[in-house]
């Protein structure tokens, strides 16, 4: 019996120490929340850990202690029949009511908990349509409350005001994904045809890494997502910054900018890429059908093999001010402690864009995406269509000048 | 296939002149590969059955090591992505429809007819059908492997993901049609185990009476019997939209992707009690032997195994938590879910019981079962960690739901059926496997199994997705994964030794040429009571029941002090295989043309309609062969004294009367 009380002791501390081994450098630590929903979670979880816990060291422990107490030690006592017992109505009885009284508490917590999950976030909230796309994330945001996600649309990076609950419609252009920053609440699928309410807040500023959990073909495992949190100051600052359009280049500008600016409207980086103030005209095509528009926020869908493009990578126009690009695949800005620090602005001032800039990155990405990241780049004819940027073969000097070009986007 | 000289004898004698047009004899082999083909013995198609898995289990454990292999170091070069995908959606296909359930049926096969005092199944020949079909699809399946590459969307394969425009290689054809096919053949299995369950008892085998593990086989085959036809239909849906351009799936015209998740989970979580019940019969064959006791509170087995299978319906959307459906089918799955816990309990604790206070022989065939309960037991517990929706919203699609099922599906069902093999060895094969080497086996596959599939509950926590092809350094992902390979290689060991096992004692049993005995293992049910191998006809006499373990009560009695004694000894019971006036079903060219044609179908949808052709000759011709076959073959030599009535047949009592006449119904 003294065996089984110390058994019952070691469970909870089996518990923590397995626990305890999960902590360390794991940016996505599901046991380390930094935000309401996600510690909400995070503490209906370890009762249930423990619960869990103490009945795997019984019954585990029963069955080798049964199995070394009962052994039979040589034929002869193979052969000492025992007792024959067929069975025992009470404790058949309690053993079903038993688990079952333990599963109705962990029942109760659950439910209660689920419906806190599905809170609507209050008026004045930060609402952000999230969209999935192979295999990238689109953010674009509703700051007049109209039910239109027009005023900001970027990618790879979700930036929120921090302590602040934000509103998310989750929804996907092509198949499901799931969106998931593992410190900050659980994941929710992105459904085609379908838009999920689902909240998010971040205690305190900082960025918050996760991924797309559902998997969605070829480049599931780097489809990637960064969630910025910014003081509320901060926050309205880059609001302001992204509602800032981009300027356009005279014909006879012969600056490596207004170069790289040619390469982007000429070549077929313009046909998928937008830059508000530069090509939003062609991006307003009235054919796509309109339940598109009204479930995905925008026009174009590349669920028609006819597209060649999807005319939906993702947005350009404040470019410099993300940390990532290709899906959150690469870093943008360099991943040192003092470039990291610098935070959303990274870019503003010249130097440090020529000091954090991973301009080795963004070359070798614009020389061939394909070999960067595993994309369906290429049509496979009457099957599909293109998914994920494909080799442009552009020259040496036009990634110089569209590196230029993608500078000025800050 | 040569026309007879009389196929349609009338039992006067009287021949017709000549054969009427597609009226082929029964074939005659009984020994070398034609005998094989042909055969419609429940004992040699299980073996098949058995064999068939070993070889997919072979290749879905390949698949398996090139997983861990990519995965054992961050930024992984062995697969690509593309290639990354395909192995990890053969991987599951190949284990659970190729390996799990397969290695299901071969016990299933085998054992119930021998269970309930039976010489075959009800339906001999759909039985060969269903092997024969059952392979044909695992060929069409993994004959993708050679035409263009497997199925790259996950065994789940939810849409759209898995139409043309995301998918367009032709590996989720393969997977498509593949899967039909064997779809057939569980769904004629399960028609064919449920007749043979409900009328082919030997006389007093009442329901009740039957054991464990012929009733779990029985709630098995009805799950299968509801679930696999839901499967089927998503199949056909998904089929019609790949390859005629039908819409069901197409987001475009206003499909909603969540039916597809709907059709497939309420097949998928049957699917699973599908895999896990018949390990649950087997264990509970094995524990009682070798405690020595009847097992604690059979009524209680068998009707939690009927609530789980009753339960397994109310649960599926426990795999869609995160998937959108509302709060409140959120809720009301989650608490379902949580209560197929209980049931499930109540097996654990009557297995602990039936142990506590035995004599615990601890060789391999328990060591397996009591693998099966503690490790089944983590696996369960991961799964009330999840049933919790809100924590599932964490935990869903990362490595930790990956640990939980391979707890559930390889620690429970697998765990079993190796325990079976041990068990049952001697019986199908008449040759021990060697138990020192058995219990060797055993503790590598512990070991590894834990190291493998361990870490994967740290790794889900901590935040790894599953079905992901690469993984980076600096997430605190590195270790364990290496942990986890390094177990995959130790797992790959063990089932190495169990190979070495099967030969080795194969050699010794050759070698020292002594006659395995019926009763190895001091045995409680009727396939004891038969020798080892069993004999082709099964049962000399049919059985007749008086209670449950009626084996072990003509053997033990209890004594005035309510202690058990010796009455008789094995030998004075059992059978000694000298059968007379035995019939038995003949066997078939049928099954086998009929199951050739199905996977042409296949290929021909995918490649050449011409091919639909070629299957549709061959289904089309082996049905006909089949109605038009004569029922029996006189000259074949199946069973000493066929078609003899032997003069002291009064003597059996005429209690084979009953089950002699059930297997002509073929």
């Amino acid at each position: 019996m003294s065996v089984l009380r110390r058994a019952r002791l070691l469970g909870p501390a089996a518990v923590v120490a397995l626990l305890a081994a999960c902590a360390g450098n794991a940016p996505q630590d599901t046991l380390e929340p930094e935000g309401k929903y996600a510690k909400d979670i995070d503490n209906l979880i370890s009762p249930i850990f423990v619960i869990s816990g103490i009945v795997f060291v019984l019954v585990l422990g029963g069955a080798v202690l049964i199995a070394i107490k009962y052994r039979a030690r040589d034929d002869e006592h193979f052969d000492d029949m025992p007792h024959q017992v067929h069975g025992n109505n009470t404790l058949e009885i309690g053993w079903t009511i038993l688990p079952a009284l333990i599963l109705g508490v962990v029942g109760v917590l659950s439910v209660a908990a689920i419906f806190n999950l599905y809170e609507e976030p209050p008026a004045d909230a930060v609402k952000v349509q999230v969209v999935g796309q192979q295999w990238w994330w689109e953010y674009r945001y509703d700051l007049d409350g109209d039910g239109s996600y027009e005023e900001i649309v970027t990618a790879n990076e979700l930036v929120i005001p921090s302590g602040e609950q934000v509103g998310l419609e989750i929804t996907s252009r092509d198949v499901i994904h799931s969106f998931w920053a593992p410190k900050l609440n659980g994941k929710r699928d992105a459904v085609p045809n379908r838009s999920h309410p689902w909240n998010l807040q971040a205690d305190q500023p900082g960025e918050y890494i996760g991924q797309c959990t559902e998997f969605c073909g070829l480049s599931h495992a780097e489809m990637r997502i960064k969630v910025v949190a910014l003081e509320r100051d901060d926050f309205d600052q880059w609001v302001t910054d992204q509602q800032v359009e981009a300027e356009t280049y005279a014909e006879d500008d012969t600056s490596e900018e207004a170069e790289g600016y040619r390469v982007f409207t000429q070549q077929l980086c313009a046909s998928c890429h937008l830059v508000a103030g530069v090509n939003d005209d062609e991006f307003s095509d009235e054919s796509i059908p309109e339940f598109h528009r009204d479930s995905i926020g925008g026009p174009g869908t590349i669920t028609d093999p006819e597209l060649q493009a999807s005319r939906h990578a993702p947005n350009l126009t404040h470019f410099m001010s993300r940390s990532t690009f290709a899906g959150a695949k690469f870093d943008l800005r360099r991943d040192t402690e003092e470039c990291e620090a610098l935070g959303v602005r990274w870019a503003e001032d010249e130097d440090d864009l020529e000091r954090c800039l991973d301009r080795g990155a963004l070359e070798a990405w614009m020389r061939n995406p394909p070999a960067e990241k595993a994309m369906a780049a290429e049509v496979v004819p009457g099957r599909s269509p293109r998914r994920g940027m494909p080799n442009l073969e552009l020259t040496e000097e036009q990634i110089d000048q569209l590196v230029a070009y993608l500078s000025t986007l800050k | 296939m040569t026309p007879t000289s009389g196929p349609l004898a009338l039992p006067s004698g009287e021949a017709p002149p000549r054969n009427p047009l597609g009226v082929f004899a029964r074939p005659t082999a009984t020994r070398g590969w034609r005998s094989w083909i042909t055969t419609v013995d429940h004992k040699r198609i299980g073996i098949m059955y058995g064999a068939a898995s070993l070889f997919f289990l072979l290749i879905g454990g390949i698949e398996a090591l090139l997983i861990r292999v990519q995965l054992a170091t961050p930024d992984g070069q062995v697969l690509s992505a593309d290639a990354y995908n395909q192995v990890y959606t053969m991987h599951g296909t190949t284990m659970i429809f190729l390996v799990v359930m397969p290695i299901g049926a071969a016990f299933m096969n085998y054992l119930i007819p021998l269970q309930i005092g039976a010489r075959d199944v009800a339906f001999p020949r759909l039985n060969a059908l269903s092997f024969w079909t059952f392979l044909g699809g695992g060929i069409l399946l993994n004959s993708s492997w050679l035409l263009g590459g497997g199925a790259d969307g996950g065994w789940f394969n939810y849409a759209p993901n898995n139409g043309v425009i995301y998918s367009p290689s032709h590996g989720i054809d393969f997977w498509n049609m593949g899967l039909i096919i064997t779809g057939i053949a569980s769904l004629v299995g399960a028609i064919n185990l449920i007749v043979t369950c409900l009328n082919l008892r030997a006389p007093g085998m009442k329901l009740f009476r039957m054991p464990v593990f012929t009733w779990m086989a029985l709630v098995t085959q009805f799950l299968l019997l509801f679930a696999i036809p839901v499967l089927t239909v998503a199949q056909f849906l998904l089929l019609f939209d790949r390859l005629f351009g039908a819409r069901f799936f197409d987001v475009d015209a206003g499909a909603d992707p969540l039916l597809w998740e709907h059709l497939f989970w309420i097949f998928g979580h049957p699917e699973v009690y599908i895999m896990v019940i018949p390990a649950f019969g087997v264990i509970s064959e094995i524990i009682p032997v070798f405690s020595r006791k009847p097992l604690f509170g059979y009524p209680f087995m068998i009707f939690s195994g009927i609530a789980i299978g009753f339960l397994g319906w109310g649960v599926w959307a426990h795999h869609m938590f995160a998937s959108g459906i509302g709060p409140l089918s959120v809720a009301a799955f989650s608490v379902s879910t949580m209560f197929i816990a209980v049931p499930t309990g109540v097996k654990i604790f009557n297995w602990l019981a039936t142990m506590w206070g035995g004599r615990l022989k601890l060789e391999a065939p328990l060591l397996y079962s009591i693998g099966l309960v503690t490790m089944f037991t983590i696996g369960g517990l991961s799964g009330v960690t999840h049933a919790v929706a809100a924590s599932d919203t964490q935990q869903t699609d990362t490595y930790y739901i990956v640990a939980h099922f391979h707890y559930v599906l390889f620690g429970g069902a697998l765990f079993g059926f190796i325990g079976g093999w041990y068990f049952w060895w001697p019986k199908v094969f008449g040759y021990t496997l060697g138990n020192t080497v058995g219990k060797v086996n055993f503790w590598i596959l512990l070991v590894g199994f834990n190291l493998t599939f361990g870490p994967m509950h740290i790794l889900g926590l901590q935040g790894m997705p599953r079905r992901t092809y690469t993984y980076r350094d600096g997430y605190g992902f590195n270790l364990w994964n290496f942990v986890s390979t390094i177990g995959a290689f130790t797992i790959a060991v063990s089932f190495l030794v169990f190979f070495w096992n099967i030969w080795s004692s194969y050699k010794k049993a050759k070698a020292s040429g002594l006659k395995m005995v019926a009763d190895p293992w001091d045995g409680r049910s009727l396939e004891w009571t038969i020798q080892s191998p069993t004999p082709v006809h099964n049962f000399d006499i049919s059985p007749t029941v008086h209670r449950l373990d009626d084996f072990w009560h003509r053997k033990y009695q209890e004594n005035g002090d309510g202690k058990l004694v010796r009455i008789a000894t094995s030998e004075q019971i059992v059978q000694p295989g000298n059968p007379r006036g035995v019939h038995l079903p003949s066997p078939s060219y049928w099954p086998i043309v009929l199951a050739a044609g199905l996977p042409f179908v296949g290929w021909g949808l995918i490649f050449n309609l011409w091919l639909c052709l070629v299957g549709g000759i061959l289904i089309v011709a082996a049905i006909y062969g089949w109605v038009l076959e004569p029922s029996t073959a006189p000259e074949a030599a199946r069973g000493p004294d066929d078609h003899v009535t032997p003069p002291d047949r009064e003597g059996d009592g005429g209690q084979s009367a009953a089950t002699e006449e059930a297997a002509l119904v073929d």
